[in-house]
């Protein structure tokens, strides 16, 4: 069946350079039937990469390990979601993924959008079709999944710390948000190949770049979710490379959501949402580079490869491209009307814009400098967690301030009396809550005061807006269900304070302590006491598991169990923390057993008590369903757009 | 089995990027229907409409829920009102009321205006909904 698979990808690979070559000759040379023909090669190169998916997925189901792939990534101990999962633990497998979510999305919009934007579907589908003749091009000639051997009699098996369902669900997540920034790419750079650059690329692209977007934010919050449950060290965010390869394209594309707004409404910003809808893109795939290519050192990093210089050039490539075509086509990109007053909505939109910018291009700096650094110096230095954590409080403060600023602000303008009206309940609630922290002894971190201080301020006009708003329409389902994007957008502003305050809480609040115990020792943390009852090791199939067993006294009591397990296949270990979640009082109690020593039983632990890090993960529903309110289709908007945007009748 | 498997798929693939060709091996007209100016034109007018009376309706809706004092709302809604009957004018004249035609915002019906505090230049009393579709009706120039 390898054959199949790699004839599958061949055939791909061969659609996609036909979709690419006919599809760029039938827009120059305005020919239908060619572009007929380019569009359906676009299709046709989903369906032959569904099948070497299909091909790929069954051999790993069977544990065919005459694919080098299985026998690299599963052996037979693996239960089906895992050994499926293997898809994309590997590099091959995840290439593959990327291709396959890129051609099945890519045909989808253009099948979708083909009638009412012909004139820009005809250029979408050969921007589409070059950025899937890479993705074939390294499948087929650099790194295919579809290599055979001899079959051993087990294969590697999976890499233990991704034996974990938060692992089966985070990387598909990921890259349906990486893979779906293409989209509004492909229709912004169709939009100003055809020289078409009117809004509806913008309104084509709406829901796609929404979708994008919240894949990969909560895909990443489901990322942040393993790291802490299952990597164990006491965090859920390292500013890891890889972590920040998510980080960044997220970043730019919640500047564009926002700034698109302003285009739509006013006819402004065309150039920059260009350049942030260009700039999410490249972000994605230079993601996709330092993931692939080994160039930077990672835990969630593949080993060096050699695919890491493909990815490099097709990042220039399409970076010089990019611009290229904005260069071009900045006579076209003019604004129609200008900013009338520095307090307005669309004011601080921009405001939004440029602190979202700033801390996405701080963020690539810092994983761009060790890269810098060993080109230039030769010796390879990185960036630690303070200047990361400098920027994130430089940004994200004021940030935070202006998404409880922004929604109450008129369009075109606003008056300052007016505006200080309207603030005076949120400002009234911050300051309540301010003096309340400080007088429960919150004050003793600084930006986690004005985190929680800002964070009241924006649920205060939130929640003042949804009175509001209900009020004057009548009930809280007609106000939502008829300006869905704007009330998903304030549930989504709901899930990023309860975010904000998560962060603050688990970081600048935390509790930690170490120490080194025998049985009978105990060791007390932030009113909870750990005694250590017994060091055990126990053998179950597949890992040697050793394990510290505390009992918990004083806040809570229970036992607590943390240790390492030691895999056989692969033969890798594994740490496993013990942590007990208090909903009641709002934190968590996390327990990792560093060095477990059966023979001595002297073990040092490191107890962390960590205040409401589980909004963190309260923030990801919330921000699904605002997301889902906001993407959730809209009949009246539909029948609009169908009437402004179906050709005219003759 | 599997280079059967695989040229069978090859096949499939060249028969439906053919198909175009193998329907019309000769077309009478074989250009894309690009859009012309014409079309063009229209298209911005009701980006236009549609983007006025969005703002119409956002505004509209933000004074009655109170997020808009009365004097920032006389302020706002001349400018936004002229937008909206400028763009659905020059809809009507060029195709007819029936392009100019849009649907109704949905909003209940309007609460007691604020009792009027000092008397404004030219007082714009709180405009009704937009009119639905049969009535929409423009003031000519």
């Amino acid at each position: 069946m390898a054959d199949l698979g790699r004839a599958a990808l061949v055939v791909s690979l061969g659609l996609s350079v036909y979709a690419l070559v006919a599809g760029a000759t039938a827009a120059i040379t305005n020919r239908r039937r060619l572009a007929t023909s380019a569009r359906n090669a676009l299709f046709c190169c989903f369906g032959s990469t569904l099948v070497a998916a299909v091909v790929l997925a069954s051999a790993l189901v069977r544990h065919d390990f005459s694919f080098t792939y299985v026998a690299q990534h599963t052996n037979r101990t693996l239960t089906t979601p895992y050994a499926l999962s293997a898809f994309w633990g590997g590099q091959e497998g995840s290439l593959l993924l990327w291709l396959l979510v890129l051609t099945g999305y890519g045909s989808l919009a253009v099948a979708l959008n083909r009638k009412l934007l012909r004139d820009l579907t005809v250029w979408v589908v050969p921007v589409l079709a070059g950025i899937g003749t890479f993705f074939a091009f390294v499948l087929v000639a650099v790194a295919s999944p579809f290599g055979t051997q001899t079959a051993p009699l087990d294969g590697n098996g999976l890499t233990p710390s991704l034996q974990n369902p938060y692992m089966v669900a985070h990387p598909p997540m990921l890259y349906l948000g990486y893979v779906g920034l293409s989209i509004p790419f492909a229709f912004a750079a169709g939009a100003m190949l055809s020289g078409r650059t009117d809004e509806r690329w913008i309104v084509a692209t709406r829901r796609w770049t929404l979708a994008a977007w919240a894949f990969l934010g909560f895909g990443q919050l489901l990322g942040a979710h393993w790291a802490y449950v299952e990597v164990g060290w006491g965090g859920y965010y390292a500013w890891d490379p890889v972590e920040n390869a998510a980080l960044m394209p997220w970043l730019a594309a919640t500047a564009f959501l926002h700034s698109v707004m302003i285009q739509e409404r006013k006819g402004m910003l065309k150039v920059w949402n260009m350049v942030l809808v260009a700039l999410a893109f490249e972000l994605s795939v230079f993601g996709t580079f330092l993931t692939r290519s080994g160039v930077v050192n990672s835990i969630h990093s593949f080993s060096k490869s050699p695919i890491g210089s493909w990815f490099l050039a097709f990042v220039v490539i399409s970076t010089v491209f990019s611009l290229a075509l904005i260069m071009w086509r900045l006579p076209l990109l003019k604004a129609r009307t200008k900013l009338e007053s520095a307090l307005s909505r669309e004011a601080t939109f921009l405001y939004n814009n440029l602190l979202l910018v700033a801390l996405c291009l701080t963020v690539l700096w810092g994983v761009l400098f060790p890269i810098v650094t060993q080109v230039f110096k030769g010796e390879t230095r990185t960036i630690g967690r303070p200047y990361y954590d400098f920027f994130l409080r430089v940004f994200g403060l004021p940030l935070l301030l202006l998404m409880g600023i922004g929604p109450l602000i008129a369009w075109r303008k606003a008056s300052f009396r007016g505006l200080v009206k309207l603030l005076a309940w949120p400002i009234a609630v911050s300051i309540l809550c301010g003096v309340a922290l400080v007088l429960v002894g919150a004050g003793s971190s600084k930006p986690g005061l004005i985190a929680y201080t800002f964070s009241s301020f924006v649920l205060a006009t939130i929640v003042l807006e949804l009175v509001r708003g209900t009020r004057a329409v009548g009930s809280v389902f007609t106000l939502i269900s008829r300006n869905r994007r704007r009330y998903g957008g304030y549930v989504v502003h709901a899930a990023i304070v309860l975010l904000a305050i998560g962060i603050a809480g688990s970081s600048a609040y935390g509790t930690s302590t170490r120490a080194r115990l025998t049985p009978g020792q105990s060791v007390s943390v932030a009113g909870y006491t750990l005694s250590l009852r017994d060091v055990r090791r126990t053998q179950v199939p597949n890992a040697t598991e050793t394990r510290a067993v505390f009992d918990v006294g004083g806040r809570w009591h229970g036992t607590l169990s943390s240790g390492d397990n030691q895999y056989i296949f692969p033969p890798e270990p594994s740490r496993e923390v013990g942590i007990k979640t208090s909903w009641a009082r709002a934190e968590d109690l996390y327990v990792i057993a560093d060095d477990v020593n059966v023979k001595t039983h002297v073990v040092f632990v490191q107890v962390l008590v960590k205040p409401l890090v589980n909004l963190i993960w309260v923030a990801g529903i919330v921000f699904l369903l605002g997301a889902g309110i906001a993407l959730w289709p809209d009949a009246r908007e539909q029948r609009r757009l169908v009437t402004r945007l179906a050709p005219a009748r003759v | 089995m599997s280079i059967v498997l695989g040229l069978v798929l090859a096949a499939i693939a060249v028969l439906l990027v053919a198909l175009p060709f193998l329907r019309e091996p000769v077309a009478a007209d074989d250009r894309l229907a690009v859009p012309d100016a014409e079309e063009d034109r229209r298209r911005e007018l009701l980006e236009d409409r549609d983007r006025a009376l969005a703002a119409l309706k956002e505004l509209e809706l933000d004074h009655r829920a109170g997020k808009i004092d009365d004097a920032d709302y006389r302020e706002l809604i001349g400018p936004q009102r002229r937008e909206a009957a400028a763009a659905l004018r020059a809809l009507q004249r060029r195709y007819g009321s029936e392009m100019a035609a849009f649907e109704t915002p949905d909003l209940p019906p309007e609460p007691t205006p604020p009792p009027d505090e000092g008397s404004p230049p030219t007082p714009v009393p709180v405009p009704e909904p937009y009119p639905p579709p049969d009535e929409a009706t423009i003031p000519q120039e």
